[in-house]
């Protein structure tokens, strides 16, 4: 049985317990009377992918806009390599090493494929790269990581669909953050792109990144996550290995509604 | 050194020649077009790359004319050290209100420093040191020739900053606050830092514009010095020739002051409405300026222009 | 405390009319997203209408107020269905100087067309006035508040109940909601745009009434018609109208207390103030 709120490490865990690389203690976000993310607490070790899934409207979005500055925590505390980052605003965060893609994207329209992403290796971890053209070598490598690098030239508001998921992400990469949350990057792609991004997602992970991923795609967030975090109505209803939880009563019950006995 | 270099020394030389060789009205219209130029160009950093568009930018230009006004007829100070004082009242001004402003977005930004340039301009026409409504007169210099070649001077410098800033990591960062700016803040761009910089950059070489212009006018009041009409005509100007490069603002408030003066001279009193008139029709035919015509009409040929027109039409 | 109740009623009169000016320019910015640099001019414009129907036809500037009104409407149809409908879509920078333009324009052919003199309109009542407990009350500007009222009421029961006043709403809220109720915008634009120019019209014919025509007058209407828009809250009509006697108390209490030149400055500061301390509101509309 998985229980929400559980202590780090101690859930399906098999490495060694180690520090956790960021940590949320009872968030929480109200907006003039809707409370989107009600006292969520977990944390994350370096190097696991933890899955946050839920149905429509649960606050997914919501938690990682508060991970990564966008949103003002109404309570709570944000912990990230050991110190308390809830004060700070989203650019501070970034240096940090916390990278974040939009579900409703957000390219630099104008801007070419390859300069979009050149802005995450100006800007990103440590205040990013002095020189704008070491930053664009590094825009290309993240291109060719996601397989845009054939279109680098072209302008961003020409990408079609998927493309535009793989800028997104691209954009993110660029940045070198240590902890990567991904807001449904697999919506509206098909089940070949599907494997890739897993594929992706899990080199990624070899690399040393810890990632956090918001996604309906169920099998892929099963072979993914170490652990999952589902959320209801912005509250924590389990957190635990992903096989239990999915099993989890409460879960099903959030997912498909009360069995009729 | 490439072509464009060169050509681009040339035509400085050849402008700073002018005074020399050309009669006294072209320096004065020198001065002129030149001056709205430099204007044109400081706005093109903070609307051009940064994507937030002032219409009140006249603030900083009047703050810069009361600046070295002040410091040369009440405080005895030669003119380098008004243009000083000038440059430090109006960057001061920029630091203390840009933070609140800056904070708005679109066309809230535009109407608020509209607001600020309307409230600054009432402040010191009440202000005893300032000569209220009556305005200052400040010594006399003669000589054309030095105003013409300080605004010269004064475009290239504010020119050679734009080019510095289109290649730079700081421009990078203006211009994904331009296309984006929740993404460019979650990437790391200290938007805050950034768009306040770019406004006092953006008040500095306009402070300077300013200066010259109370000097050589020999006499300002606010209606001169705050003038409204320069607000729009930057803005324009830069529109027209092309917002977001590094010679748009110049080709276009060269181009429309050349295109105002043969209006004047043809048509006199009917020449501000056919003015007007090309305004629209640029800003319909022609949304990139100058600039990006270059580029769509050889691609496209006349199409780039009904193109324009259908791209954003009801 | 006399002259504080004076101040007050003077205040409350003008700023009936400013929030009449104001009227228009929330309404189509509202509706269409369009801030209209040429407001100051159909203002202009709508008080030179009504001016030669007074001066040149001897109508009542009262009963000239429909007149100037059908007038400015088909010249705002107009502008916007072969002007503005064109760069409906791009950014809003080309908004603003594309009206920018037209205002130029409008200006410069008034000046052509009128010249430069201040012209008023001075019906047998406009220096009259009666007492009412000991206060002042210039009838002219009662008359131009009262219009303002029943305009301003007007507006908002077209909007709240008619078909087509409900699709303009609908317009303002949800451009695709709209269009598949099979509203098109085609005729939306346009109409709403007339009306608000219509009621720039009427604004300044009033205008005429209690102050001056001159071609030049726009600006700084333009520039008032901005603040209050933003006070009341763009296309709510008596929010505007409330916005408009703000200003005029605002203005009249700096003509008395401080000094009248520093009647643009309280009118600015406020509008710097409002937008830097309330933007809350004015997102809802973005």
């Amino acid at each position: 049985m998985s229980t929400p709120g559980s202590a780090p490490g101690s859930e399906g865990e098999q490495r060694p317990a180690s520090a956790p690389l960021f940590e949320v203690r009872a968030l929480t976000k109200r907006f003039r009377g809707l409370v989107a993310v009600s006292q969520v607490s977990f944390s994350v070790a370096p190097g696991q992918i933890l899955g946050l899934i839920g149905p429509n409207g649960a606050g997914k979005t919501t938690l990682v806009s508060l991970i990564s500055g966008t949103l003002a925590p109404t309570l709570g505390e944000i912990h990230f390599e050991g110190r308390r980052i809830d004060h700070l605003p989203a650019y501070r965060r970034a240096h940090l090493g916390i990278g974040r893609t939009f579900q409703v994207m957000k390219p630099f329209p104008g801007l070419s494929v390859l300069d979009n992403v050149a802005v995450g290796a100006l800007f990103g971890i440590a205040g990013g790269e002095r020189e704008r053209s070491r930053a664009r070598d590094r825009a290309r490598q993240c291109l060719e990581l996601t397989g845009l690098d054939h279109r680098q030239d072209q302008r961003a508001d020409a990408l079609g669909g998927p493309d535009r998921k793989r800028l997104e992400l691209a954009k993110a990469l660029a940045m070198q953050p240590k902890l990567l949350l991904l807001d449904e990057v697999m919506a509206g792609l098909n089940a070949v792109e599907i494997d890739e991004v897993v594929a992706l997602i899990k080199k990624i992970r070899d690399r040393g990144m810890t990632i956090l991923v918001i996604e309906h795609v169920m099998k892929a967030i099963r072979t993914l996550s170490d652990r999952l975090l589902v959320l209801h109505h912005g509250q924590q209803i389990a957190l635990g290995a992903p096989d239990e939880v999915l099993r989890d009563p409460q879960v099903v019950e959030a997912y498909l509604g009360k069995r009729r006995t | 050194m490439t072509t464009g270099r060169w050509l681009v020394i040339s035509c400085v030389a050849a402008l700073a020649a002018v005074p020399l060789l050309g009669s006294a009205t072209m320096v004065q219209y020198g001065i002129s077009a030149l001056s709205i130029a430099a204007l044109a160009q400081a706005w093109n950093i903070l609307g051009g790359y940064t994507g937030y568009a002032s219409f009140g930018n006249s603030v900083f230009y009047g703050l810069g004319a009361y600046g070295t006004a002040i410091a040369m007829v009440d405080g005895h100070q030669s003119f380098g050290v008004g243009l000083g004082c000038g440059v430090a009242l109006a960057v001061a001004c920029a630091w203390l209100f840009g933070g609140p402003i800056l904070r708005l977005r679109g066309p809230y930004f535009a109407i608020a420093t509209l607001g600020l340039s309307g409230a600054m301009s009432a402040v010191v026409s009440n202000l005893g040191f300032a000569g209220k409504n009556v305005g200052l007169i400040l010594p006399l210099y003669r000589g054309d020739e030095l105003f013409y070649e300080l605004s010269l001077a004064l475009l290239v410098l504010c020119t050679l900053a734009v080019a510095w800033i289109a290649r730079s990591r700081f421009g990078a960062g203006l211009v994904a606050i331009r296309e984006n700016e929740d993404a460019a803040l979650v990437m790391g761009v200290n938007t805050p830092r950034y768009k306040a910089l770019a406004l006092m950059l953006a008040a500095g070489f306009s402070a300077v514009a300013g200066g010259i212009h109370a000097y050589w006018s020999t006499f300002i009041d606010p209606a001169s010095a705050f003038d409204s009409t320069l607000n729009v005509k930057m803005v324009i100007m830069t529109v027209f020739g092309g917002p977001g490069t590094v010679l748009g603002p110049i080709v276009g408030a060269f181009s429309l002051s050349a295109i105002s003066e043969l209006l004047a001279s043809q048509l006199s009193t009917m020449a501000s409405a056919f003015y007007g008139l090309v305004i629209v029709l640029a800003v319909v035919f022609m949304p990139g300026g100058l600039m990006e015509l270059g580029r769509g009409f050889r691609r496209g040929g006349r199409h780039y222009f009904l193109d324009n027109m259908r791209r954003f039409r009801l | 405390m006399h002259l504080a109740a004076q101040i007050l009623l003077n205040g409350i009169l003008l700023g009936g009319l400013y929030g009449l000016m104001a009227l228009g320019m929330g309404l189509v910015w509202g509706v269409l997203n369009i801030v209209n640099l040429a407001h100051g001019a159909f203002i202009m414009l709508g008080g030179y209408a009504v001016y030669y129907c007074y001066a040149g036809l001897g109508i009542d500037p009262f009963a000239a107020l429909p007149i100037a009104m059908v007038g400015l409407f088909c010249l705002g149809y107009l502008v916007q269905r072969f002007v503005l409908s064109l760069i409906a879509r791009a950014a809003l920078l080309s908004t603003l100087l594309v009206t920018f333009g037209i205002d130029v324009v409008l200006t410069y052919l008034a000046l052509f067309a009128f010249s430069a003199d201040f012209r008023t309109i001075n019906p047998s009542y406009a220096g009259d006035h009666f007492d009412l407990g000991g206060l002042t009350v210039p009838l002219a500007q009662l008359g131009a508040f009262a219009t303002a009222l029943v305009l301003a009421g007007g507006l908002r029961m077209f909007l709240a109940r008619t078909r087509t006043g409900r699709a303009i709403r609908a317009t303002a809220q949800n451009l695709t909601a709209a269009r598949l109720h099979g509203i098109n915008p085609r005729r939306i634009y346009p109409l709403s745009f007339g009306i608000g120019t219509a009621l720039a019209g009427a604004a300044g014919g009033l205008y005429g009434v209690v102050s001056q025509v001159t071609p030049y007058m726009g600006n700084t209407l333009t520039a008032k018609s901005f603040v209050i828009a933003i006070l009341g809250g763009l296309d709510r009509p008596l929010g505007v109208i409330a916005g408009g006697v703000a200003l005029g108390i605002a203005e009249a209490t700096t003509d008395i207390y401080l000094d009248p030149t520093y009647r643009n400055a309280i009118g600015f500061g406020m509008l710097v103030g409002i937008l830097v301390l309330r933007p809350t509101r004015l997102f809802e509309r973005a």
